[in-house]
């Protein structure tokens, strides 16, 4: 298939007329070839194709043709002229080069991103190196620490511990006393101070123990016998006192049992 | 029926010819201006509703070098007028003088069986599928650019190359796993 030739392209000014004249020459005898094969393509029967498998075909042999025609063509030279070679040449070259520095510069902003990148990087690997410094150095002082520590002190320190934990706890249970001693005297003094409103159940707090007592019962109870932790209410539990463990949940009662109650399992 | 051919006029010198075929004629006129502007060669853009083209301008009619399809994947309608319009088209087009355009494609509610259905009309007729922001002007003016490139050499300005070259490598293929169902 004839091609516009691209040497009229190059027909700009600094040829000489004789060189235009060829050029115009040349493109003419190309315009008319071009006419000749239109000609003989118009002239041709459209063929109807409105099925995909005959249009695959027609590329496919459209395709070969255009194979078999690039495989025969000998390369000539575009034209004898010199001068208008020359021109071509330069054209061809200055267009040539500002692709290229359009390449430079694509490239050079892709190395320019390149390099952040690394840098970044770097930083990144700094610090995860540092990091790791830190670390080993963490591990050497334990695995250290752990070399000198020998059974004996490990003994003493637990001694030491044990006793800080006896002294606390004994600390707490004196609080515990002198609160209960001061805040919740034992009902028979109360009664005793009011004699004249009460007197009809004096005869009731005989045998009454103080909260205290009851506590403990209750703790006891439910660190000797912790599969039955349950203690009887009996007549000696003053029912205000007992009503007021329940209230404030310090004791529950048994589920079935109305009468027994135990130590709420603080944890 | 008037069949638009390929070889129906000389071709002019320094002169390529292409025609925008849109239903919606929204994105038409803005790409035309776009071509017309970043051309450096003479570009005639000529728009078309649908095909065929009327007969009785046919003696004015230039070599229709490049037949652009503009489709909405918004709206059904484009694509049913562009699947219509492709019988009016002779043959010879089909080798490497026919592209699709698609705009819209990243619209999040269009179903993605529409998309699919242009991906395999496009690898039938092995044709290039070309996808196009029209809303921003960067955009149009990207299209324009990758429209001229595919225009020069179907119009014959590239030396060495041929439309019927270049579309064997730019020609839309459907991938292996588009029929399988899609697991979004």
């Amino acid at each position: 298939m004839a091609e516009v030739n691209p040497g009229g392209q190059a027909a700009a000014a600094g040829l000489s007329e004789a060189a235009q004249a060829e050029l115009l020459d040349v493109c003419q005898d190309q315009f008319a070839l071009l006419e000749e094969v239109h000609n003989e393509i118009m002239l041709r029967e459209p063929e109807s194709c409105e099925n995909p498998q005959e249009l695959a075909q027609n590329q496919l042999i459209a395709t070969e043709t255009e194979l078999k025609q690039w495989l025969t063509m000998e390369p000539n030279l575009l034209i004898e002229n010199a001068e208008i070679l020359l021109q071509a040449g330069k054209a061809e070259m200055l267009k040539l080069c500002s692709e290229l520095e359009l390449v430079v510069s694509c490239y050079e902003a892709k190395r320019d991103k390149l390099k952040e990148t690394k840098e970044l990087e770097r930083k990144w690997l700094e610090e995860k190196t540092q990091v790791l410094l830190a670390v080993s150095d963490h591990i050497e002082r334990l695995q250290k620490e752990k070399e000198k520590l020998s059974e004996h002190s490990l003994l003493q320190d637990m001694k030491a511990k044990m006793a800080k934990m006896k002294f606390y706890h004994e600390r707490l249970m004196e609080c515990l006393g002198d609160i209960l001693g001061n805040h919740v005297p034992l009902p028979q003094d109360d009664l005793s101070s009011n004699k004249r409103k009460k007197s009809s159940e004096v005869e009731l707090n005989e045998d009454l123990i103080s909260l205290a007592e009851i506590l403990e019962e209750l703790m006891n109870k439910m660190l000797n016998t912790p599969h039955d932790p349950y203690v009887l209410i009996n007549e000696r539990f003053w029912p205000p006192y007992v009503e007021m463990l329940l209230r404030y949940g310090i004791a529950v009662r048994h589920q079935d049992n109305n009468f027994k109650i135990r130590l709420e399992t603080f944890v | 029926m008037s069949l638009l051919k390929s070889f129906n006029n000389f071709p002019a010198l320094n002169t390529a010819n292409i025609l925008l075929v849109e239903n919606e004629e929204q994105f038409q006129q803005s790409l035309a201006n776009a071509l017309v502007e970043a051309a450096d060669a003479i570009v005639n853009v000529r728009l078309a509703k649908s095909l065929p083209v009327p007969t009785k301008n046919e003696e004015s009619r230039p070599r229709i070098d490049l037949v652009v399809f503009i489709i909405n994947l918004t709206s059904e309608l484009s694509f049913e007028s562009t699947e219509a319009s492709l019988k009016y088209l002779d043959c010879g087009y089909f080798l490497g003088k026919v592209c699709f355009m698609l705009t819209n494609a990243r619209n999040a509610s269009i179903p993605p069986e529409r998309l699919d259905a242009v991906r395999k009309l496009a690898s039938l007729l092995h044709c290039p599928l070309l996808f196009a922001e029209d809303q921003t002007p960067d955009g149009v003016t990207n299209a324009a650019e990758r429209l001229l490139t595919i225009l020069k050499v179907a119009a014959g300005h590239v030396p060495m190359t041929t439309a019927l070259y270049m579309s064997i490598l730019t020609q839309c293929t459907v991938l292996p796993d588009i029929d399988q169902p899609s697991f979004d």
